[in-house]
């Protein structure tokens, strides 16, 4: 019972980490932009300001039981990936390591491709109740595109899967431990490819196109505020710590400690933020298509390094 | 025993043809009867054993029994059956030729089981023939589109007969017995030539049942045509039989062959674009029926190619697919066929909006719809997760891609499918539709149910395919690929099922009640002509739906792809032998005087040549 309790305790302590550092990275990336664009921007808590703002509204109208669903489902993803995601090296010596051994040796990669998706499909059924064209015009989108980034990610990990015989996050970091390299170095065109897929991925420019403000009103998250919009906006910024600290625990050696790996993951971060702001929005298709060309090319790349 | 269970079926089918004559009601009942009481005795009284019954037939032995994979297989059919019956009561009322859809459904059920029990080559192709009739009728049922569907479906399953018939032929002439044992075990005698000669035969007669590129084209048109309560045996027990058939074939056959990796890798290739190609096709269909078709093709795709690579995990995932995919397939179709009886269309572009008003039938089939598209904790992430590690560990890394990128993509259609009848605008069109009967809603809910179960607790099913498997020449699984819950590799990857689920429902109920509980009370629900589109307020005559060109964007992308179609080299070829048959018909004009002069060319031929041919 007392070893449940620490478990739940530390997946707490995990979301929390998550939330905050997700938070802090959503307000800094406002800022840099605002920077580029020569504003003066928002001050780094804004986000935190948001959703303070949010969490304290009332929801005055809904439109069905998936209305609130949509959301729980999109939450459930968020934080059960996150369960499965190391965020730091497993037996490492910081003192605080052991909170964050959730449940690691429960499942591995196919298992988190697969429980990543779960949220999408979730948030479009809760969209898709509300009615509102613009919502599914958004998630159409974002399926289509997520069809697109899919085989240069696949072909990625699989690459890694061959080199290692493995598809534990936790023996790819205890790979890169062991030998001492990086598995971006180890197979660089994996990375590349891997890459790729992370700026799909986050949906900035070019692939911004499933939000699309200007014209689709934020896209599937349209005719939601308050609590709901709360959630969402917690969820996403827990979903894109999973995914920073999954790449980092693939490509870039895992974290031993808090510090190594904030640096880690806002350096990585910075890749699809930087190259978004000052590049243009695809159209859905051509965003489709670009994922079928050079990436998947250097996703055939990798497999044939990892074969030869 | 067999031989009785087999009987009532054959009575009870036409009983129930000549009850329903005489009384609709009583023809309902007849039809229940004679499908759930053989469907019971089965259960109960055959165990699985050598020989159960036999029987001879102008000289010819016919061998009963049933084996542990056909055990595995004929759960599926007769758990489809006992639901679909229950089902068809509420789905056919009040329809045209219902006595005729009772008589053809019993038979398909004998049919199939027929298959299973079946020892020697033979009584398979006699009860292949039945299912192949049974299901032709079914197809051209409602009569509309004979001549083009029925037709196609026809002319496919010809030719598997036929290649079956010779591979049968050819069996009995060389080891000089129908028994399948003696094919399996005798094997090696056989020629080069013919160890080649027959798997392929029999693969095509398997291949146009599980729908594999390239036979599959018969499917689509045939699955939507016919009517959905069938629809769901059609496509998940009918089909399977294909698959029991290519099981034998490749484990049992090829395996001896130094040349079999060649054809099993052959294979799994085409199950792998079966998956892909299908799965695309799907995403672009705008009617329920077509799209669950195109769908069902995709992931017996899957299976294929899991059979076929025939590692031990590869076959487990097969094998447990081929359950589940019968369990969301037949769900999906029910309520499919729902939305038909309730709302007189499958048209996403017609109906939507059902979410509040059929939320049984919407909640079975997002339970499905979860499997399908293979996300835990439901029983299609066990097939998926075990057939993919497979894969990977058997250096197939680029099926695995191809299959990764079909399963990814099937999320499109799954939410078309979702969204098209369930979500989006709820028109005033639609407002009188209520839910589905009982008896149309619980077969439906017990399938998607039964999916949940097994995500979680695969072991259930996982022993009766481990006794299929050591039938096959396998090792015991138990313990090496999974132990209760928990799913292993060989490289010790595993998937603990019971903390996924536990986490999952523990985090969904959490935010679940922090947004519902607190929130829904003090809210108001709202039409969804209530809502704000890009800042501005809709007016109520404003029409929002979004279902034309639904995948606009997508369908774009896969453009060069969906120009290739293989009917349209069917139909080339099909035009040529047209004309070749024309020609024919020019010269046997069935003209007398036409033939008179034809005899006289060859007579005058001969006197002038007559010198040079005879000396």
């Amino acid at each position: 019972m007392e070893h449940i309790l620490i478990k739940i305790l530390g997946a707490i302590a995990t979301f929390i980490l998550a939330f905050i550092v997700g938070m802090t990275y959503g307000g800094v990336v406002r800022k840099i932009t605002a920077r580029v664009h020569n504003r003066l921007g928002p001050p780094f808590y804004q986000n935190f300001i948001d959703a303070l703002k949010l969490f304290s509204k009332k929801t005055a109208i809904h439109h069905g039981v998936m209305h609130f669903l949509g959301p729980a489902f999109l939450m459930v993803s968020s934080v059960v990936s996150l369960m499965f995601v190391p965020v730091l090296i497993p037996g490492g010596d910081s003192w605080y390591n052991s909170w964050f051994s959730n449940m690691i040796y429960d499942g591995d990669l196919i298992f988190l491709i697969y429980i990543m998706v779960f949220g999408s499909l979730g948030m479009a059924l809760g969209a898709g109740q509300t009615g509102n064209p613009n919502s599914s015009i958004g998630i159409t989108r974002g399926l289509s595109q997520m069809v697109g980034y899919e085989i240069p990610w696949v072909l990625a990990l699989v690459s890694l899967m061959l080199m290692y015989k493995t598809t534990s996050i936790v023996d790819f970091i205890n790979v890169q431990q062991e030998t001492g390299t990086w598995l971006m170095f180890a197979n660089p065109f994996a990375f590349i490819a891997g890459l790729f897929a992370l700026m799909g991925m986050f949906h900035y420019s070019p692939f911004d196109i499933i939000g699309a403000p200007a014209e689709l009103a934020s896209g599937p998250v349209s005719e939601n505020g308050g609590k709901f919009l709360f959630t969402m906006m917690s969820s996403g910024s827990v979903f894109s710590f999973v995914k920073l600290t999954l790449f980092v625990d693939i490509f870039m050696g895992g974290a031993s400690n808090l510090v190594v790996l904030v640096i880690k993951t806002f350096t990585l971060y910075m890749i699809p933020v930087l190259y978004g702001i000052v590049s243009h929005r695809y159209r859905t298709e051509q965003a489709v298509t670009f994922f079928w060309k050079w990436p998947l090319f250097f996703g055939l790349l990798a497999v044939l390094y990892a074969v030869l | 025993m067999l031989t009785l269970i087999l009987v009532i079926f054959l009575g009870g089918a036409i009983l129930t043809w000549l009850g329903r004559k005489i009384n609709p009601l009583l023809g309902d009942l007849l039809f229940l009867v004679s499908v759930i009481l053989p469907a019971t005795m089965f259960v109960m009284n055959i165990k699985v054993g050598d020989t159960i019954a036999q029987h001879t037939l102008l000289g010819i032995d016919l061998v009963w029994g049933l084996s542990p994979l056909a055990h595995l297989f004929s759960l599926v059919v007769v758990g489809l059956g006992v639901m679909l019956s229950i089902y068809s009561i509420s789905y056919m009322r009040g329809k045209e030729k219902v006595g005729m859809y009772y008589f053809s459904f019993i038979l398909s059920i004998m049919a199939m089981l027929g298959i299973l029990v079946s020892r020697d080559w033979i009584s398979f192709f006699i009860f292949w023939e039945i299912m192949t009739w049974s299901s032709y009728l079914m197809v051209i049922l409602n009569g509309k589109k004979v001549q083009s569907i029925g037709i196609k479906y026809f002319v496919f399953s010809a030719l598997g007969a036929y290649s079956m018939l010779m591979a049968l032929v050819i069996i009995n002439s060389q080891l000089g017995s129908f028994m399948l044992s003696d094919t399996f075990n005798n094997f090696q005698h056989l020629s080069p030539a013919n160890q080649i000669l027959i798997p392929v035969l029999l693969l095509v007669a398997f291949g146009v049942k599980s729908a594999v590129m390239p036979l599959h084209i018969w499917a689509p048109d045939a699955y939507s045509n016919s009517p959905m309560g069938y629809t769901a045996v059609f496509s998940g027990a009918l089909s399977k039989m294909g698959v029991y058939g290519l099981v034998l074939v490749i484990i049992s056959m090829t395996t001896q062959l130094p040349a079999g990796s060649l054809i099993r890798i052959i294979v799994a290739w085409l199950g792998g674009f079966t998956a892909a190609a299908a799965t695309l096709w799907a995403i672009t269909q705008d009617d329920g029926k077509k799209l669950l078709a195109w769908s069902s093709i995709g992931q017996l795709g899957y299976i294929v190619t899991g059979v076929a690579i025939g590692t031990p995990l590869a076959m487990l995932a097969a094998m447990f697919l081929v359950v589940v995919h019968a369990l969301f397939k037949g769900s999906l179709f029910m309520a499919v066929g729902a939305i038909e009886k309730q709302t007189g269309t499958t048209d996403f572009k017609e109906v939507n909006g059902l979410i509040r008003k059929m939320p049984v039938t919407f909640i079975s089939s997002l339970l499905s719809i979860i499997a399908l598209a293979g996300i835990p904790p439901l029983a299609g992430f066990v097939s998926k997760w075990m057939l993919y590690e497979a894969l990977i560990q058997n250096h197939n890394y680029l099926l695995v891609v191809l299959l990764f990128f079909a399963s990814t993509a099937a999320f499109l259609y799954a939410y078309k499918f979702l969204h098209g009848y369930f979500l989006g605008q709820e028109e005033p069109e639609w407002a009188h539709v209520k839910e589905a009967p009982m008896s149309m809603t619980i077969p439906m809910l017990l399938l998607a149910l039964t999916t949940f179960v097994l995500g979680t607790w695969p072991q259930l099913l996982f022993n009766s395919i481990d006794s299929a498997m050591q039938y096959l020449g396998y090792d015991a699984t138990n313990g090496k690929l999974w132990t209760d819950s928990v799913l292993f590799s060989q490289w010790g990857d595993k998937v603990a099922l019971q903390p996924v689920l536990y986490a999952i429902i523990a985090v969904f109920l959490f935010f679940a009640i922090f947004l519902y509980f607190k929130g829904r009370k003090a809210t108001r629900y709202v039409t969804t002509k209530d809502i704000s589109t890009s800042g501005e307020i809709p007016k109520e005559w404003e029409n929002l739906t979004f279902k034309v060109n639904f995948m606009q964007p997508f369908e774009r992308a896969i453009e060069p792809f969906l120009k290739r179609q293989i009917e349209k080299y069917y139909l080339g070829f099909g035009k040529g032998m047209e004309a070749l048959f024309d020609f024919t018909r020019r010269i046997y004009t069935g003209n007398g005087q036409t033939y008179a002069i034809y005899a006289i060319v060859f007579l005058a031929l001969l006197l002038i040549f007559r010198v040079s041919l005879f000396g």
